[in-house]
């Protein structure tokens, strides 16, 4: 295909794929995240039970459960997400109460039934049928007599010997309690560790963890729906059950419906009604039946049945539902289960609703521990999202001014492409979909900053090699070949960054990382393929006839400094940053957010601001051990003023009530944002990040040293670090808290400082052939040269877009900004001033250029000049590879002349050279010397040497007569 | 929290190896391992080889690994000279 016909090729199929973006913008939906549209996310983590471990399958299908629930909360678009091995993440657009949707989603809904009087124990751990002090008699499961305190219900059963019969429905639970108090504080946990945790994240601190062993449950007493006096009888009301439950909720019951109870006395309450699977029929019969038969046996003759009837108990994630008695005269064989049955007890609506959605939907194969619950209002997502949108616009504009003001012809080119970017970009967010959040959008802007640099190298290339002489057209075709394979290298490791981060970082990270996956992937098309096809088709206008169309005039400035010499100096510089920060970090520490701490954050603003006075002493009043309120003006996310309030408490369970204690007290807040983390989440967040960032150096080494070589790999690792802890350093010193967000900065940087490094040392591999007879050095210093400015260049194209998130971002915007903005700096400081004097250092230990050096130093009076100079270390340009007939690059200037005065004085160069080369070729191989310098064949890296053709027998009929 | 204070420490007195006569064993690259496994080891040995979390840690901690780093880079440097690397003169 010759270049003209590729050139349209690629023209149209821009254009096709602009038409169909276009269309996909402006006919699909955006997906937008919590974080922009506002509602509850719930993060929960998964715990074995005694009847499913935590695998994969037990996760989807605990997930499948969920997704049937909350379809019933009428929610529109949910997301239900795998985070890691155990983790669930629940987000729930436009859903405000936090509470609700716990309760709704996340609860375990376990329901077994119990043959009361059999199963209720004494203090003895034994049965007492007969004993009302034990069962309660005709109250049975009521909170008076026969329940005891929750603290003393736990202890006793501690006590008790572990069972070992197949149906338990635990392995024995731990319970944390406070034997001064006497008081259980939290719990129950599978495990002790779970235990310590849990109490950790609610705040409480018992004095001992104690185990209810296997083969015993501690259930709530019944409490009557909305009586609120029945339901703080029943707070502390609880009773010890054997565990030997007859039916069970996943097994034996069939079609659970909300219906209302129109038997005579019934009042129309709501009930509960269902049928039972062919089993549990068989098994309700039975239990029935003995209980009716125990019953008939305790009927006092001339009393009514009623009140020696015994009783079952309907138990729900250990909680006493309902506790019915069987008539032992009315069903003597106790009750047919083909007709199904019904629970009732004090119900409200809503209750009864719940409960048979639950039941219909099953019990959780696993049991689900709320870990973080954030809640955003809708007001807040919608301002985070015009802020957002403000950072890009500005960001964007930005760095297209850049662009036009250093590139004229050539910026306008790739301000076009950034255009065509950011429409297949948002095109692409639209149809794969992807849930566009926060971090999403902050990777969206990052993008703009990479496919930038992709055209600030290339063009930076293009000018190089019309200064040099070639022909504009000649120049662009040779920019594009040569500036390729460092884009190439540069963009293959961001999106490896990218990659890792997606598989393991934690859910908000995760957003970022697929949009910066995608964006690099698409700067790549238009940046590189775009922008060539278009210069390509206008190389025969006049438009860019001229280089000072391209900004590519005689350069009035040219980098001569010694780099290498200056090294020790910027080493010192980095020295004693990193000593200070090492100090402050020992000093200061880091200021972890609540991501990592755990702990609830709220803001709230209201019509009627409260004083920070009467908002403490409204949370204490409701439970809330030690909050901490301030005031907060002009605050971004509130429009204005607010307070924030800062726990320690993490449980979600109780936080989620915070809103609707403030309601109570000082109105509907008009905007408000809250945010409970527990201690599991911190951790999974800090080691996911860990995990990630030993993936990435490790996949990015492993890229360099096949791409480069071995020895290149090390100082890029080392500027990494450099970066990362500058970064950390620059944390502790300021006091910025560090945040989720923060870690994802993390490691965008980790991919960014490479690619400046990749820019340099794509220079230096380049040189390294061209300067077959100078010193290490020398080679570096030349290479610093040359590609600083566009070093300098695409840095700044890059904290551009960031400077504009900083600036225009709101809060959780800026706290990566600020992380990426250092990074950024140090990375390109590293890349030039750390990563290749290490790398210089390292290679001039190599035999051959310690001859090299010794030979350079011997001709120059013992200095070894900063540059390579004609006589002490000759420079001479790479071989190009040989043009074959029939295809080539540019046309000549002036029809009139078969070549180009460019083109001809490139092949004047290649002859000579060529000719250089046959010299070398045919000269005699000396002796081998130890102090001789290598031949340029032995230093071209990756390359191997082309071989002649072996040469076959000649046709004799062909060859030479004999 | 601790090991990172150390682990920084020890990197920032590496930087200052390149005032040393480039003898040591590994090169640049062999006092930077030096200084970052000197300055970890030394700490933990110091501490009882546990790791300081973040309330236990203070200025004393990183200034702990500037003894372990500098040890970690003079053992790098005396082997390169046992081993008779010449120095480069840069």
């Amino acid at each position: 295909m010759t270049d003209r016909r590729r050139n349209a090729f690629i023209l149209l199929l821009v254009a096709g794929l602009l038409i169909g973006s276009l269309t996909a913008i402006f006919t699909k939906k955006t997906r937008e995240g919590l974080d922009l549209k506002g509602g509850v996310q719930l993060v929960y983590e998964a715990k074995p039970t005694r009847y499913a471990k935590v695998t994969p399958d037990a996760i989807q299908q605990t997930m499948d459960i969920m997704r049937e629930r909350v379809d019933q909360l009428g929610v529109a678009e949910p997301e239900i997400q795998r985070s890691g091995d155990r983790q669930i993440i629940v987000s729930l657009p436009d859903v405000k109460n936090a509470d609700a949707a716990q309760q709704q989603v996340g609860t375990t809904a376990q329901l077994y039934f119990y043959d009361w009087e059999k199963d209720v124990l004494g203090k003895d751990g034994k049965p007492h049928p007969q004993d009302p002090s034990v069962t309660g008699g005709q109250s049975a499961g009521q909170p008076g007599a026969g329940s005891m305190g929750y603290y003393e219900a736990v202890t006793t059963a501690s006590k008790f010997k572990p069972t070992h019969e197949p149906d338990d429905t635990t392995n024995g639970l731990f319970y944390g309690v406070d034997e001064k108090t006497k008081s259980v504080v939290c719990g129950p946990q599978e495990t002790k560790a779970d235990t310590a945790d849990v109490c950790k994240s609610a705040g409480a601190k018992p004095s001992s963890i104690v185990e209810v062993p296997r083969g015993y449950v501690i259930v709530q007493a019944e409490s009557d729906g909305e009586d609120k006096a029945a339901q703080a009888a029943a707070a502390d009301a609880y009773y010890i059950l054997k565990d030997d439950p007859a039916l069970r909720g996943d097994k034996d019951i069939r079609d659970p419906k909300q219906d209302y109870d129109s038997s005579p006395g019934g009042g129309n309450a709501p009930i509960v009604t269902f049928s039972f699977s062919k089993d549990g029929q068989k098994k309700w019969q039975q239990v029935t039946r003995e209980i009716a038969q125990r019953g008939a046996a305790q009927t006092v003759p001339g009393e009514p049945s009623r009140n020696a009837a015994n009783h079952f108990a309907i138990v729900l994630d250990n909680k006493l539902i309902s506790v019915p008695y069987i008539d032992p005269v009315q069903n003597p064989d106790g009750i047919d289960g083909s007709q199904g049955s019904q629970i009732s007890g004090g119900f409200t609506l809503k209750s009864a609703q719940r409960l048979a959605n639950l039941i219909k939907t099953g019990a959780l194969p696993l049991r689900l521990d709320l870990i973080s619950n954030s809640q955003v209002s809708a007001t807040l997502g919608q301002q985070a999202l015009n802020q957002g949108l403000l950072a890009g616009i500005v960001g964007f504009s930005i760095v297209a001014l850049f662009l036009l003001v250093f590139y004229r012809v050539l910026g306008v080119v790739a301000v076009g492409a950034l255009v065509i970017y950011a429409i297949y970009f948002y095109a692409l967010i639209k149809l794969i979909p992807v849930t566009l959040t926060l971090p999403g959008i902050a990777g969206l802007i990052l993008t703009i900053g990479v496919a930038a640099d992709a055209n600030i190298v290339i063009f930076e290339r293009v000018k190089e090699e019309i200064r040099a002489g070639r022909s504009v057209a000649a120049g662009i075709a040779m920019g594009y070949k040569k500036g390729l394979s460092a884009i190439i290298d540069a963009n293959v490791v961001t999106f490896m960054v990218a990659f890792i981060l997606f598989l393991l970082a934690t859910a908000g990270v995760k957003g970022f990382a697929l949009t910066l996956g995608i964006g690099t992937m698409t700067s790549l098309f238009t940046a590189v393929l775009a922008t060539q096809a278009v210069l390509g088709t206008m190389q025969r206008t006049k438009i860019i006839a001229h280089p000072s169309a391209l900004g590519a005039r005689e350069s009035k400035f040219r980098w001569t400094q010694d780099f290498m010499g200056a090294s020790r100096w910027f080493f010192s510089m980095s020295g004693l940053i990193l000593l200070i920060g090492a100090l402050a970090i020992g000093g200061k520490g880091l200021n972890f957010g609540i991501d990592f701490e755990s702990g609830t954050r709220v803001k709230a603003a209201f019509v009627q601001e409260p004083k920070v006075d009467q908002v403490a002493n409204t949370l204490q009043t409701a439970g809330f051990d030690s909050p901490e309120v301030q005031r907060i003006d002009n605050d971004k996310e509130l429009k204005g003023s607010g307070v924030q309030i800062s726990l320690a408490e993490s449980d979600p369970q109780k936080t989620a009530k915070i809103e609707s204690v403030l309601a109570k007290k000082f109105g509907e807040p008009k905007a408000y944002q809250a945010s409970s983390i527990g201690p599991t989440f911190g951790k999974t967040v800090a080691n996911s990040a860990v995990v990630a960032i030993i993936a990435s150096l490790l996949v990015i080494s492993a890229y360099i040293a096949l791409r480069f070589e071995w020895k290149f790999a090390v100082p890029v690792l080392i500027a990494v670090m450099h970066d990362i802890l500058i970064v950390a350093g620059v944390y502790s010193l300021t006091g910025r808290e560090v945040t989720t967000s923060t870690v994802a900065a993390l490691l965008t940087i980790l991919g960014y400082s490479l690619y400046d490094t990749i820019i340099v040392f794509d220079r230096i591999r380049e040189n390294v052939p061209r300067m077959p007879r100078a010193a290490f050095s020398q080679i570096v210093n030349r290479s610093m040269s040359e590609v600083l400015t566009r070093s300098l260049a695409t840095s700044f194209s890059t904290a551009l877009p960031i400077l504009a998130l900083l600036l225009f971002g709101g809060d959780t915007l800026k706290d990566f900004a600020f992380a990426l903005l250092i990074g950024v700096l140090s990375g390109a400081y590293s890349s030039v001033f750390i990563a290749s004097p290490v790398l210089m250092h390292w290679k001039e230990r190599e035999p051959l250029y310690r001859r090299r050096r010794r030979r350079i130093a011997e001709d120059n009076g013992g200095i070894v000049p900063a540059y390579a100079t004609a006589g002490a270390a000759v420079t001479v340009d790479a071989p190009e590879p040989r043009r074959r007939a029939g295809n080539r690059l540019t046309a000549p200037d002036d029809p009139e002349r078969q070549v180009s005065q460019s083109e001809f004085d490139a092949m004047v160069r290649d002859i000579a050279h060529e000719t250089e080369r046959a010299a070398v070729a045919t000269r005699k191989e000396p002796e081998p010397d130890p102090t001789a310098d290598a031949q340029p064949e032995d230093l071209v890296l990756k390359e191997k040497p082309k071989r002649d053709k072996p040469k076959g027998p000649r046709n004799k009929r062909h060859g030479r007569p004999r | 929290m601790a090991m990172f204070a150390w682990i920084m420490m020890g990197l920032a007195i590496w930087h200052f190896t390149i005032f040393l006569p480039d003898r040591e064993w590994g090169g640049i690259v062999g006092s930077f391992l030096g200084a970052l496994f000197g300055s970890a080891i030394f700490g933990l040995i110091v501490n009882g080889f546990t790791i300081p979390g973040q309330d236990e840690t203070h200025v004393l901690q990183a200034l702990e690994a500037i003894p372990g780093a500098l040890i970690g880079i003079g053992i790098v440097y005396l082997e390169g000279v046992r081993r008779k690397i010449p120095p480069l003169e840069l």
